[in-house]
């Protein structure tokens, strides 16, 4: 279980640099969901399961769904910028 | 949204998701989650079928006015019987009966207190949603 964990915390080193690194708004609110994702099972195996029940209920549920809302009303208001992505 | 897919299994699903999320509150105390999870679990259910079949099929069953007053009466309840349990263990005040270890009815306020947190955060995040989501 130690080989997962560890392949688990480089994966989750690897989301959190390219949150800030991708271009595409919709591409790094999928990832910051895969993030949360990641981290839920993390707390799980750190026997933090009161934890990883709320993390994958808020941090891949609530946030995301806030966020891609926040990401369309966003587009209605500033049409021009639909065509560069 | 005009899927039928997506109708037909958002109608099985959602009364397995609001299952889950009391399932969580009522055994908060006993087993991993509590109020908070449960809550955000429930207000998930909602957000889907709001997303699924749009707000009139939510507003039915959830007023924002009725939530409202909902949440104002649970939060002065959950201050009452939570400052009555800090009172009640520092003067031996009378407090309820703590049943059974593991069985459900037991841990004296922490079950309602429970039920009481799932109440406000699933509507506080309900209503959080309606306003992002307001056409």
């Amino acid at each position: 279980m130690a080989v997962f964990s560890i392949i688990m915390l480089i994966s989750l080193m690897i989301f959190s640099v390219s949150i800030s690194v991708i271009k595409s708004l919709l591409g790094s609110i999928i990832v910051f969901a895969v993030y949360s994702l990641v981290m839920a099972i993390l707390w799980q195996q750190l026997n933090a399961p009161d934890l990883a029940i709320t993390e994958a209920s808020v941090g891949a549920g609530i946030t995301t769904i806030l966020f891609i809302f926040t990401l369309k009303r966003m587009r209605k208001h500033t049409p021009s910028k639909n065509d560069e992505e | 949204m005009n899927d039928l897919i997506l109708k037909n299994i958002v109608k099985f699903i959602t009364p397995c998701i609001q299952l889950f999320g009391i399932y969580i509150i009522l055994y908060g105390h006993i087993s991993p989650g509590g109020g908070f999870s449960g809550g955000t679990i429930i207000a998930s259910s909602l957000i889907l079928q709001h997303i699924t079949f749009g707000r009139s099929s939510v507003h039915t069953i959830f007023r924002k006015d009725r939530a409202l007053k909902l949440i104002g009466f649970s939060l002065i309840l959950y201050s009452l019987m939570k400052g009555y349990s800090f009172l009640s263990s520092q003067f031996h005040f009378p407090h309820p009966p703590t049943g059974v270890p593991g069985s459900l009815l037991s841990g004296g306020f922490i079950l309602p207190l429970n039920i009481l947190i799932g109440i406000i955060v699933s509507c506080t995040i309900y209503i959080i949603f309606t306003l992002f989501a307001n056409e």
